[in-house]
């Protein structure tokens, strides 16, 4: 398949972006061009709504706040500007997955974000230290039930198999040394625990108590370790930038890196930490414009949202939270991933109730667009049409133009 | 087209399906119980089964109903004769329960089903329940529906589809609910979910004229003729299973789709959806209702309780006519679950979030009678709470394998005591 400039600019676009961004796709004249331009991090990042931080555990659980959070975020998704802190931010929500499903409290779930956020495009190694004392990680992973009476083995074991080195570097031992380690984190829960004097209200506190100070060995290093051990020697495994390029290149570029490929991205990553490094060495790499990595990924139901919201709703207003509703009927919700390895991807997308349901993501569309065949490509940023899309969306009503568009297989991948 | 997105009932319902609740929390009204449930998040340990690999469709039915929010299983099946019962529940105890033999009976709503049991053909598994239970709505749900792990958090039921049909037969599982059920979540297979009557139709917003038509539109983006292989072939075979899917729903359904304006169905519509696919020309194999109501009677359960049973009694009643009257009795079975029972000890005028309750399975091909244990009601967890006797993945091995004759060991990643639910 040869695909046009304009289609290679709609795939550089999409993949450094939540979204299609159908409208700035003029804007760019080559992939380098728009390569740069998402790089560019110096204009305005989006404004996230502010939510109230509540006074104990029964006011945290208005599930309304949480459509309005996914809403919120989503909309943010929609900026036109660091366009590539929105994609990294959803790639770190899927790999340090965490669920409101689990953690009832809206504030801690909103707080995981904005940390997440913050940390997206600078160092990896604060942020995976970050992840591991984050009070809706401690929650969702057991963290907070760790302690030197009854270890809980649960984030010791994801730290290693999802964060960080991946399946086949590390024995159960490791596991269960590591999670010794990890024990007396707890979050303080207004109304839940009974805490120390000045612990602030919802942060994770280190309770001594609880934490088992003898001797473990981990990873083959012996010590007397504490979290930030541990988090240290993950951090000094070769297994851990490789594992984490791998996955960040899968996710960009839709294809498996090669091995050679693997060594010079995670030697770019562990050089600093600095995730901007590792996207500019997967950018710059073979794979990322090539014909092969162009439409190669089913485009996940938040992508069709975003893709849509971007074309077709006025900028001014906001989304509502009935889009959150829709993702969620798809079962694809931003802040309640199904399970610790994320949201679900591929062929599982396209499913027939998936397929048919991805139609009530139009709901972010207020009023039939009135728009012609090539504004409704154009919108959902679709340079490239077969001829079959082409005719069956030329002989459907104009107010049909955009429904169709967006339920094209072209529009399907991304 | 079917109903608009603003209704409220849909709204609740559809986000309690998602266990996005907010009642759907750890540790409600007050109890001492830990708030994060000594259950692990687990993360992807086995492979997606190839198809045909774990079993086949062998031409009978399973129903799934679940009854969300906690049923109370004491004054379901109620332990009339142990005097410990009324101890635990002086007020809300049932004083006139449907005898079944002199030890157990069934709330008085429950007239139907009694019918069923003295014909033989109910089954009562008593006692079922989840080791190390958190009483989180959530975490139980989830561990219903995965059956406590499994490939990327797949459903028990998802994973008999990945290693029976794949994706090369969507209607093989249908769920009839506000969304789609995770137990039927596989990482190899599809499954449809459909809200009611009106079957595979989305929810457009309003501008939108006319959903069937748009979707009748698709046909145009799979040409006869074509080159394209990869990922756009790949969709194009999405497309044309969706347009079959709906199709064939469509005719299974007959004359009942296609009802605008309609509010969202309840329980007795989607069991009369659920009644009107297994007694089809194509029935699927597996349907999973979950929209039976909201069972967490923390309050005024005395009277909440005797309504949402005898909904149940009656759909449930009208569904196995049905299936009697077309010849299928013996072909289906439908099985209630729960994510947990009530607290033992009644709490006001209602009752807390609990552990152990009892599992029903109606159908001609069921070994009527009582299963299981029933739990002791003297014996309690610290919390309260009843020790369950049968562990909730024995019923499922005993379904999947005597049932849908099916790799039970493969589906739930272990061995788990065989009951002889089925004749």
């Amino acid at each position: 398949m040869q695909y046009s400039e304009q289609e290679r600019i709609g795939h550089v676009v999409r993949r450094l972006s939540v979204g299609a961004h159908g409208s700035l796709l003029h804007a760019f004249s080559s992939t380098d061009d728009a390569i740069a331009d998402a790089l560019d991090l110096t204009g305005p990042a989006a404004p996230l709504p502010d939510f109230p931080i509540p006074d104990d555990a029964d006011d945290a659980r208005a599930r309304e706040v949480l459509a309005e959070m996914i809403a919120g975020w989503v909309e943010a998704m929609r900026w036109p500007d660091q366009r590539l802190l929105e994609r990294l931010t959803w790639f770190w929500h899927d790999h340090f997955a965490v669920s409101a499903r689990k953690v009832p409290f809206h504030n801690l779930m909103w707080g995981h974000l904005l940390t997440l956020r913050s940390h997206a495009t600078a160092r990896f190694d604060d942020l995976l230290r970050a992840m591991a004392t984050d009070p809706a990680m401690l929650l969702y992973l057991d963290g907070a039930n760790n302690h030197i009476d009854a270890v809980n083995e649960n984030y010791a074991r994801e730290v290693m198999e999802l964060h960080t080195l991946g399946t086949g570097n590390y024995t159960q031992a490791d596991v269960a040394e590591a999670a010794r380690a990890l024990t007396g984190w707890v979050v303080a829960v207004p109304g839940r625990r009974s805490l120390p004097d000045r612990v602030e209200p919802w942060s994770s506190v280190f309770v001594h108590q609880r934490h088992d100070d003898g001797a473990k060995t981990f990873l083959g290093v012996e010590g007397r370790h504490t979290l930030d051990d541990v988090i240290s020697i993950l951090l000094d495994q070769p297994a851990t930038p490789r594992f984490v390029a791998a996955k960040l290149h899968q996710h960009l570029v839709g294809l498996p890196p090669d091995a050679t490929e693997v060594d010079r991205l995670a030697g770019a990553l562990a050089r600093d930490w600095q995730i901007l490094d590792l996207v500019e060495a997967i950018v710059g790499g073979p794979a990322f414009v090539s014909d092969d990595a162009i439409r190669s990924k089913v485009r996940s139901p938040l992508e069709r949202l975003v893709s849509i919201a971007q074309g077709f709703r006025p900028p001014d207003e906001a989304l509502p939270s009935d889009t959150a509703i829709a993702l969620a009927r798809l079962g694809y919700i931003p802040l309640a991933p199904p399970n610790p390895a994320g949201h679900p991807e591929g062929a599982v997308l396209m499913g027939p109730y998936e397929l048919t349901h991805a139609l009530d993501l139009l709901a972010a569309i207020p009023d039939a667009p009135e728009v012609s065949v090539e504004e409704a490509f154009a919108g959902l940023g679709i340079s490239d049409v077969t001829r079959a899309t082409q005719l069956t969306v030329e002989a459907a009503a104009p107010a049909d133009r955009v429904p169709l568009a967006a339920s094209s297989p072209e529009f399907a991948l991304t | 087209m079917s109903a608009s997105m603003g209704h409220g009932v849909s709204r609740r319902r559809f986000l309690w399906g998602l266990g996005m609740s907010v009642t759907a929390v750890a540790c409600t009204n007050g109890t001492t119980i830990t708030t994060f449930g000594s259950t692990t998040t687990t993360s992807p340990t086995t492979t997606t089964p190839p198809p045909g690999t774990l079993g086949a469709r062998n031409g009978r039915t399973l129903v799934i109903v679940e009854l969300g929010g906690g049923n109370d299983g004491l004054n379901t099946v109620v332990p009339h004769a142990d005097p410990a019962y009324r101890a635990l529940r002086p007020d809300l105890g049932i004083d006139d329960p449907l005898d079944l033999d002199g030890e157990i009976g069934l709330h008085p709503s429950l007239a139907r089903l009694a019918e069923r049991y003295e014909k033989g053909q109910m089954a009562i598994v008593e006692g079922v329940g989840v080791p190390n239970p958190s009483l989180s709505h959530f975490e139980s749900m989830d561990r219903w529906w995965t059956a406590d792990g499994g490939a990327e958090g797949s459903g028990w039921l998802g994973r008999w589809l990945d290693g029976t049909v794949g994706f090369e037969d969507p209607t093989a599982a249908v769920s009839i609910g506000p969304g789609p059920s995770r137990a039927l979540l596989g990482t190899g297979s599809y499954s449809v979910a459909i809200q009611g009557a009106d079957g595979l139709t989305p929810d457009v917003p309003g501008w939108i004229d006319d959903a069937d038509e748009l979707m009748a539109s698709w046909r145009g983006f799979v040409p006869a003729l074509q080159g394209d292989v990869g990922p756009v072939a790949e969709v194009r075979t999405a497309i044309e299973a969706t347009l079959e899917a709906k199709e064939d729903l469509g005719v299974l359904l007959g004359d009942e789709t296609g009802r605008p304006g309609r509010p969202l169905p309840g329980f007795a519509d989607q069991l009369e959806v659920a009644a009107t696919l297994a007694t089809s020309s194509a029935p699927p194999s597996i349907l999973f209702v979950h929209g039976a109501g909201d069972f967490d009677t923390h309050q005024r359960q005395d009277t909440r309780h005797a309504e949402l049973l005898g909904e149940v009694d009656g759909a449930i009643g009208d569904f196995l006519d049905t299936i009697e009257a077309a010849g299928r009795l013996d072909d289906v079975t439908l099985m209630t679950t729960s994510e947990f029972g009530r607290r033992a000890g009644e709490n006001g005028d209602g009752t807390d979030h609990g552990t152990a309750a009892p599992n029903l399975l109606l159908g001609g091909g069921v070994a009527g009678g009582r299963h299981g244990q029933s739990p002791s009601l003297t014996a309690l967890d610290s919390s309260g709470n009843l020790r369950h006797t049968v562990d909730f993945r024995s019923v499922y091995a005993s379904v999947l394998s005597q049932w849908l004759e099916a790799d039970d060991e493969e589906i739930l990643g272990g061995s788990w005591e065989q009951l002889g639910l089925f004749a």
